[in-house]
């Protein structure tokens, strides 16, 4: 098997080798073919039988297919320089997909506040892709730099091995991922809706383009510089969701921890029946017996140094008085009454929908001046 | 006579027949060309063939992935590949049958 696949290579090497004056994609489009055909010989080979046997030497094949083409005779100046070339288009394209993909991921852990830097791994996918875009749906040039080659022996372990099993078990997760994917993706246009809409509709794109992209990609390599990318914001956009509930459910949890669990942010409560009439002296408890106390925010004031003790009243009698200071004093007043259509004054109306008597000013709650 | 030299005029033609009806991709076709009785066709004129075909617009192809081994290349014969088929054909039948006349004298 070993040294059949070495067959195998060593003479599509010797094909490509022939055949290299030729345009870079046409190349390509022709060791589609011919890899297909030389793989599939290969295992109809008898015992001890060669491609070569069967086919002829690698120059020879190449020979006739160009012949039966009608590509012009081989030229000998053109293989020296390609060969020497060290960064070439393909390899250009190549690094250029992987940097995308890893500006994408870093990118998408701040896409949802700034959509715009998704922009640069863009341009740089665009720029790659366009470098190889004519060179055919299998992109074999890129399949056969050696990094590739490294790559792709890295991610087939021997058969039998855990690493291998797990790697099946990954590959059959795929589709799960591809929707996954999609879901993740949509789920971050929906969070960008409010703030971006240009980012919204990019993102949503992204997310609905995702889920044909994973299938086509098996087919069209040219899709992975979409899916590849797609993927990378996705887990990216995870990312980012994570980070941000993390920090909501701390933020909550250390709240509750030292605030009175119900935010207040009335500082006094006015009761009326049923006809519109102001209740006074209303006490207000919880359903464990505990005082409803709203804030009172004038009782700094009332125990600065030189002034009065607080006003002995319960703290959850309403409505409570009003209290002015002056000198140095405290004195607690008869309540306003608070009204949608309040008037500066303080003389307001309950806020009734009956009509009937309201009470315009409210009568003075018998509380005494602060000692 | 060596019929490899006559194939050569006629492999296009041969090509287009066996894609009439069915895509096939390159080792397909081979075979479908040896079954037909063209046992001598080389492998590799028929994927220069293919090569050709396609460069003039008569087929199209598309990519099926294997799991084991490279992805095939399907090649799929279109309008103008069908308009080439019957034209061909047609040239080839008189050319054909004028052979056969020109046999026949000789035989005669």
């Amino acid at each position: 098997m070993n040294t059949q696949a070495l067959g195998v290579e060593h003479y599509l090497a010797g094909m490509r080798a022939t055949l290299d004056d030729l345009p870079p994609n046409e190349v390509a489009e022709i060791m589609e073919d011919v890899e297909a055909h030389v793989a599939e010989l290969s295992t109809e080979l008898g015992e001890g039988e060669t491609l070569e046997q069967r086919l002829g030497s690698p120059e020879q094949y190449a020979q006739e297919l160009r012949q039966a083409a009608g590509y012009p005779a081989r030229t000998e100046r053109l293989p020296v320089t390609t060969k020497q070339q060290w960064l070439t288009r393909p390899r250009a394209a190549a690094w250029g997909l992987v940097a995308a993909t890893g500006v994408t991921l870093l990118a998408g852990t701040v896409a949802l506040k700034e959509p715009a830097v998704l922009l640069l791994p863009a341009a740089i996918l665009v720029l790659s892709l366009a470098l190889v875009h004519d060179r055919g749906p299998l992109q074999q040039e890129i399949m056969n730099l050696p990094e590739t080659h490294r790559l792709e022996k890295w991610l087939t372990p021997e058969q039998g091995t855990p690493a291998e099993r797990a790697l099946t078990y990954l590959k059959s997760l795929q589709p799960a991922w591809w929707l996954l994917r999609a879901g993740l993706l949509g789920l971050g246009a929906v969070l960008l809706a409010s703030r971006d809409l240009l980012g919204f509709l990019a993102v949503a794109g992204i997310a609905v383009l995702s889920v044909f992209a994973g299938p086509r990609a098996k087919v069209d390599r040219r899709w992975l510089w979409f899916s590849l990318p797609a993927s990378a914001l996705a887990v990216g956009l995870l990312f980012q969701v994570i980070d941000v509930t993390a920090n909501q459910l701390a933020y909550s949890t250390s709240r509750s921890s030292y605030m009175p669990p119900a935010p207040q942010s009335y500082e006094n409560i006015y009761a009326y029946d049923e006809n519109g009439k102001l209740l006074t002296n209303v006490l207000l408890y919880d359903q464990d017996g505990q005082p409803i106390n709203a804030s009172r925010n004038y009782a700094s004031s009332c125990n600065e140094p030189g002034s009065g003790p607080e006003p002995v009243i319960p703290a959850n009698r309403y409505p409570r008085p009003q209290i002015d200071y002056e000198n140095g004093r405290c004195y607690t007043v008869a309540p306003s009454v608070p009204s949608p259509s309040s008037t500066p004054s303080g003389e307001s109306a309950a806020p009734s929908s009956s009509g009937s008597a309201t009470p315009s000013s409210v009568p003075p709650t018998s509380v005494s001046p602060s000692k | 006579m060596d019929t490899s030299q006559l194939l050569k005029g006629v492999l296009d033609l041969a090509v287009l027949a066996v894609l009439r009806k069915d895509d096939g991709y390159g080792y397909d076709v081979v075979r479908r060309l040896r079954a037909g009785g063209l046992n001598e066709v080389g492998d590799a004129s028929v994927y220069g063939t293919l090569r050709r075909l396609y460069n003039a617009g008569m087929l199209t192809s598309y990519v099926v992935p294997s799991e084991e081994g490279p992805h095939r290349k399907y090649y799929s014969i279109n309008e103008t590949g069908r308009a080439r088929l019957a034209e061909s054909r047609e040239t080839w039948r008189s050319f054909a049958s004028t052979l056969d006349g020109l046999l026949e004298e000789v035989a005669a």
